[in-house]
Formats: structure tokens, C-alpha cells, sequence
């Protein structure tokens, strides 16, 4: 079946639209304000590695609804890189992309 | 009191015992903090060992009580973590005092006039011995609960050398893991370093800081470390030891670790609530395998369990319906760790046997995750399981029969709030799974 590419700017828009989500269930409005460049996970991020893995989960979920397909975000290769995909949401959307076009090779 | 306590207090005066957010603390500060307390004590005119709950974290009033109990001859349960979970875990041990720490002050608070009837205080109060009580997740749902001889426990670190290396306290002051680093750290002379939380860049900056040289952690800890990238924007070379233990050690990533620590030593360390920490060997640095070298402890496998037995071990647990099973009638504690032998005598982790799901080295069972969430209104049936998971070993996934009247996004957010509120922050959710049924029961809703 041909699927229409899953373009970088919809999985930007996808992991922000989650952040804002995900910062009404936790009480941090602030996340509604994220951006490219919005940290996730280290110095100054808004979220603990439990908070993570929750948003890791939800976007699995988006991306099934968004896409049709089931990807694992936290992979092997994400955890191998030598920046790591969770460290901004820029970098985390390019990861998305490369897993979305992987399932459709 | 333990010989090797007093003896510390005495040697090591002027130096560090520990540093945190509440500022540095000497030997001399400890031992001065412990006088206060034993005159407390003293003022309660205990006609005999009571048991004490103390509230708090590694701070240097909880220390002074931890063992200014012990010295007298009283049982003491740690509670840290989660406020929401203390008042089951006081309602078990029938605690008639409450100590609350913060930094190097204290309140004390009486909380029922009885002293607790269980037997296993008796025998330790017929041996003349402290207590130490414990908490693991039970399958009903209530915490377990067991009670270690502090006494014998304590004595086991009698001969540890003098040392100057500091130590970064990671695990809890209420884990057997953050106990044992404690007491590492304070019987070798050395400093514990307590970060102010235990997220990767507050603890990479209070290694810097406070050039820390042994890290006893988490796989999952160092994973998280690795992907925040904050190893690389503290400086962390005064590391030179990296413990790890909890769960087990995925080999790609003791690889990653290599990598980016190539100076750090890395040693596998092993065990439980029930039997306390055991002396281990790696074959080599590259192995995830290892090797008891503790002359208290023995160990056997069987049908691919772990069988320990030490002399550290609790004698059971206070109810005794709990330990249906993990124990052998000649004293052999079931782990329900699964294992592989390796060459030479070494074996290897490879997880849990049954239902316990362990995230990042915290342990927890699903029927405490579901007695919370069969709660809700529009939860109609729910079964709480561990996933694999890259980031933390295992993540907690809750499969949930929802009520047809349910928004799913407004029902997951609810669950996940009530599980915050009610649980340890491991213990939550990370993935609400909405299904027709599931299979199999454990807990039933009463509606």
C-alpha cells in the first residue's frame, strides 16, 4: 500500500501537540510552550525518566493514529546514537521520521 | 552500639561524613547529633525496644537516629519515598513512634501506646538486638514487610579499610541498597555525598561538585545518564568506580558505558531486602557475568532460580502468610531472580521469574497498580503487567476494560493522577492500554 511520506514538520507538530497534552495531565502548562529546541529529557527539562517513557508511549500511540503503523521510539538505535534522540524535540521528530519511513521500505 | 560506628566517630572527627542540600556534615556533627537524640530517647522512658518509623531521606538526622536506635537496642523502619504510601506501611509494623528528619533537625511524635505484637520484634528483643524493617511490594496489594537483625547486619561491615574516596548515595534511604552504601561509606571513613534529587544532570553536577569517586547505581540510571548527555557537560573524571546492581545489566550498554567512562572501574554488585548485600567479582570488565565471593553467603540454582542463603538473611516476613514459599524449611530464600550459569563458577541476571515488574532497578507488583486503578468510576476490569522497555528496563503497562461512557484520553490521564497520587512515581503507568477484556484474574471490582 502507498502511504503518503510522514513529513519531519508533521512529527514536530505531532511531538508538541503531545507535550501540550501531556502537560495538562500533569499540571505544567508550561509544556504547551515547547518548541524545536525544547529540551526533553537532562538539564532543565520539565520531565523525570518515568515522565519520558509515559510521552515515549503516548506518541506511539499519535503516530499508530496519525500513520497506521506501531513503531518502538525507545530502540536499540536510539539508545546507541551519540546524540541522543531524547534530548530535544527537533531531534526526537528526525528519529520519528527515519522509524515511520522504516516500516514502509 | 556497632563497634566500627563509634570508632569512626572518634578516628575521623574534623572530616566530611556527608555533604548534601543541607550543607556539610563532619563525624564530630554526626556524633554530637546522636548525643540529642539519645537524650529524646532518654526523655521517652522506654521501659523496652520500641519500634520506631523514621521519615526521611540520607540527611544527617536520620542518620544519627538510624543508629542511636540500633545503639539502644530498637527497631527502626525507613520510610522515604511517596507520603501517600506511609500510612499502610505504619498500619503493618504498628510503629509507636514517629521520627520525621529534615537535614540536621527533627520532630518526634508519638503514634500508638502499644508496643507492636509481632513476634519477630520478640525474638530480637529476647537477643537484646535492633531491628531493621523492610518493604517489599506483596502480591495482595499491601506492602510486605520483614524485619533484618540490624544488629548482626550492622557488625558485617566491622572490617572495611579506610578510605577517602566519596560516595554518591543514589538508592533510597529506605532500600537495603542505599542502606548498604551508607553504611560502606560511613564504616570506611569516607564522605557520602547526597544529591538533592536523583534526576541524571542533578547528580552528574554533585559529582563534579563534590568530586565523587564511587557511583553505585542503576543500569537504568547510567542508561538515562547516557541519553541526557549530562556525562558530558559536568565534569566527571574524579569517577573511579561505577557500581551496578538492582536489575539486570543489558551487555550493549555496559558497552556504551565503557565508552564513555574508560578510566571508571566497573563492578556488578547483587542483593535483596531479605538477605542483604552480597560480596561479588566480575570475570573481567567487559562481563556481564559474576561471581559471589562472600564467605556469609551461599548459593544454589534451582530450575534456573536463585536460591540464597546468608547470614544476613531476614527470619521471615511479619506476616507470615507472605512468605509462603520464598522460604525452605533449612533456610533457603527463593529470589525469583532467573539465572544463567556461566563458566567458573559465575552466573549471570537474567530477570524475574513471575509477576514482579522492575523498573530501573524498583520493584513492584501489578495487584498494588490495580487495587489503585480498579478504583476509578469508569473502570469496569484492569491487569497491570511489565513490557521491556530501552530507557528503564521495564515499563508498567496497564490493560484497562473501560466503561462504553469513557473518553479514553480523559480516563488515561485519570488513571495516571490517581496512581501519582497514590503510588511511588515507578509505580505509575507509563502505557494505558484501553481492551475489550482481560485475561486471567487477581484483583476482582466490587461494584
Amino acid at each position: 500500500m502507498n502511504m503518503p511520506t510522514f513529513t519531519r514538520d508533521a512529527a514536530v507538530r505531532l511531538i508538541l501537540a503531545r507535550l501540550a497534552r501531556f502537560g495538562q495531565e500533569l499540571g505544567q502548562p508550561a509544556l504547551a510552550m515547547a518548541d524545536e529546541q525544547t529540551r526533553l529529557f537532562g538539564e532543565a527539562s520539565p520531565l523525570d525518566s518515568i515522565g519520558l517513557v509515559t510521552l515515549m508511549s503516548d506518541l506511539e500511540g499519535d503516530i499508530h493514529k496519525a500513520c497506521g503503523v506501531w513503531v518502538t521510539i525507545a530502540d536499540e538505535k536510539a539508545m546507541s546514537r551519540l546524540t541522543s534522540p531524547f534530548r530535544r524535540v527537533g531531534l526526537l521528530a528526525d528519529h520519528i521520521v527515519e522509524l515511520v519511513a522504516a516500516t514502509r521500505v | 552500639m556497632s563497634v566500627w560506628f563509634k570508632q569512626r566517630l572518634q578516628d575521623c572527627g574534623p572530616a566530611l561524613a556527608m555533604q548534601g542540600p543541607w550543607g556539610d556534615c563532619t563525624y564530630a556533627d554526626l556524633a554530637r547529633l546522636q548525643a540529642a537524640v539519645r537524650i529524646d530517647l532518654q526523655a521517652l522512658a522506654l521501659d523496652g525496644p520500641a519500634v520506631f518509623a523514621l521519615v526521611g531521606e540520607h540527611e544527617p538526622a536520620a542518620v544519627a537516629w538510624l543508629f542511636a536506635l540500633a545503639e539502644a537496642g530498637h527497631s527502626v523502619a525507613p520510610l522515604a519515598g511517596n507520603l501517600a504510601e506511609h500510612p499502610g506501611k505504619l498500619g503493618e509494623i504498628g510503629a509507636q513512634w514517629i521520627v520525621t528528619s529534615a537535614g540536621f533537625g527533627w520532630t518526634l511524635l508519638p503514634r500508638m501506646s502499644e508496643p507492636s505484637a509481632h513476634a519477630a520484634f520478640g525474638q530480637l528483643r529476647t537477643q537484646g538486638h535492633a531491628g531493621l524493617v523492610l518493604f517489599s511490594s506483596g502480591t495482595s496489594g499491601r506492602p510486605k514487610v520483614m524485619v533484618q537483625d540490624l544488629t548482626v547486619l550492622l557488625s558485617t561491615y566491622q572490617d572495611r579499610r579506610r578510605n577517602h574516596l566519596p560516595v554518591l548515595a543514589l538508592l533510597g534511604f529506605d532500600h537495603i541498597g542505599g542502606l548498604n552504601t551508607l553504611f560502606g561509606a560511613l564504616a570506611t571513613g569516607s564522605t557520602l555525598v547526597v544529591p538533592a534529587d536523583r534526576s541524571a544532570a542533578v547528580v552528574a553536577a554533585a559529582i563534579a561538585q563534590y568530586q565523587v569517586a564511587v557511583l553505585p547505581a542503576s543500569p537504568t540510571f547510567l542508561n538515562l545518564l547516557l541519553v541526557s548527555g549530562e556525562h558530558q557537560t559536568h565534569d566527571l573524571s574524579s569517577l573511579r568506580v561505577i557500581t551496578y546492581g538492582t536489575e539486570p545489566m543489558p551487555p550493549g550498554l555496559l558497552s556504551r558505558l565503557r565508552t564513555a567512562f574508560p578510566r571508571v572501574r566497573f563492578i556488578q554488585t547483587f542483593g535483596t531486602s531479605e538477605t542483604g548485600i552480597i560480596r561479588t567479582e566480575s570475570p573481567d570488565a567487559d562481563s556481564t557475568f559474576i561471581r559471589f565471593v562472600d564467605p556469609s553467603t551461599e548459593w544454589k540454582v534451582v530450575d534456573d532460580e536463585l536460591w540464597l542463603r546468608s547470614l544476613t538473611q531476614v527470619g521471615g516476613y511479619l506476616d507470615t502468610r507472605d512468605g509462603a514459599g520464598k522460604f525452605t524449611s533449612d533456610g533457603w530464600f527463593r529470589t525469583g531472580d532467573k539465572v544463567e550459569l556461566g563458566p567458573e563458577g559465575t552466573l549471570r541476571i537474567l530477570g524475574r521469574l513471575g509477576e514482579v515488574i522492575n523498573v530501573g532497578g524498583e520493584k513492584l507488583m501489578p495487584a498494588e497498580v490495580e487495587s489503585v486503578i480498579l478504583n476509578l468510576p469508569l473502570v469496569l476490569d484492569c491487569r497491570v503487567r511489565g513490557e521491556a522497555n530501552a530507557l528503564v528496563g521495564q515499563a508498567v503497562v496497564a490493560d484497562v476494560v473501560a466503561a462504553a461512557a469513557a473518553d479514553h484520553e480523559q480516563l488515561r490521564a485519570a488513571i495516571r493522577n490517581a496512581c501519582r497520587r497514590a503510588l511511588a512515581a515507578h509505580k505509575v503507568p507509563t502505557r494505558v492500554r484501553f481492551v475489550a477484556a482481560v485475561s486471567g484474574e487477581r484483583l476482582k471490582k466490587i461494584r
